[in-house]
């Protein structure tokens, strides 16, 4: 069993690493709405999630991120708890399923992606790209 | 001291808290951790053994030894440790691990528990298939099979195991014949 042990943690001894990607270009089209970043990317979000949280904001910058790791509701609840607190933050979206967090601030505010990223990384999770969409 | 090692999550997101409750075959115990750093987190455990009636408080530090996210898994390894605080020849050291979709969980625990004049070594594998996908904030549903020996009586009892969440609430059952109920709450905030 030791052997085992020693073993396992030779093999998973790989830190986890966050990511994050320059946006160049975006459209969007019914279904969904996609996104094309420097590396060649694409970035796709459900329309229907997407209008219903933009229709909610009408005059709010949205932020997209994407999330890896996001498995489960405990990790999504984190991820709404940690945005709770930011006072900037006018609305929150969670999809599992897409793994994609939509964020809603006011078009005062300036967005800081390492704060976004740092507060995903806060609930053990990383973000692989975060788009923001101005008004 | 035979210490919970519940493979729900023994890391919250930074600054979460998280209650326990676990009945098992030889022991209940209640647990609260606190989540200061992603890396780790800090808790207090009061066990009483179920066969002796020994009551156990203890504190605990779980850390963090690997995490590899992908876009559809999550994979962690964790060491767990605690000490008992009314006796500090009880202790235990743990390794656990676990990967998980959204449909499958794969988890394993291996447990050295020690005290005065006592050693025990627990082992446990868990398989897990969510039937259905829920949304955020859906009823969440998730049908397993776990296998556990320790080396007190030497006997792997492998039984079914059922558990949903919803919100910031888990409740988990296992029942084997010989083993009887396994129960763990868990409630996140």
């Amino acid at each position: 069993m030791k052997k085992l042990l020693l073993a396992i943690l030779l093999l998973t001894a790989t830190a986890p690493q966050a990511a994050e990607h320059e946006m160049e270009h975006m459209h969007s089209h019914k279904g969904h709405v996609h996104d094309t970043m420097v590396d060649g990317q694409t970035l796709s979000v459900d329309a229907e999630r997407f209008d219903n949280f933009v229709n909610a904001v009408p005059s709010d910058q949205i932020v997209v991120i994407s999330v890896q790791g996001m498995v489960c509701d405990f990790c999504a609840r984190g991820i709404e708890k940690t945005f709770d607190k930011d006072n900037t933050v006018t609305k929150i979206d969670v999809d599992l399923a897409s793994g994609k967090v939509l964020l809603a601030y006011s078009q005062a505010v300036k967005i800081d992606r390492t704060v976004i990223e740092k507060n995903i990384l806060n609930n053990g999770l990383n973000a692989t790209a975060i788009q923001v969409i101005g008004k | 001291m035979v210490a919970s090692t519940s493979l729900s999550r023994p890391i919250s997101y930074v600054g979460g808290h998280t209650l326990m409750f676990n009945s098992a075959t030889l022991a209940d115990n209640i647990y609260w951790h606190y989540t200061p750093n992603i890396n780790y987190s800090l808790g207090l455990d009061y066990q009483k053994d179920k066969i002796t009636g020994q009551q156990f408080p203890s504190a605990r530090l779980t850390y963090l030894i690997n995490r590899k996210n992908s876009d559809t898994s999550q994979r962690n390894l964790y060491l767990k440790t605690g000490v008992g605080l009314n006796d500090t020849n009880n202790h235990f050291y743990a390794l656990t691990g676990d990967w998980e979709t959204r449909r499958l969980f794969v988890g394993f625990s291996a447990k050295q528990v020690s005290g005065d004049g006592y050693d025990l070594f627990e082992q446990s594998v868990t398989f897990g298939l969510a039937p259905y996908l829920g949304d955020y904030g859906a009823l969440h549903t998730w049908l397993m099979i776990k296998s556990k020996k320790n080396d007190f009586d030497n006997k792997r009892a492998t039984y079914p195991v059922l558990r949903v969440f919803k919100g910031g609430a888990l409740i988990e059952f296992g029942y084997h014949k010989r083993t009887n109920w396994d129960v763990h709450l868990m409630y996140r905030f």
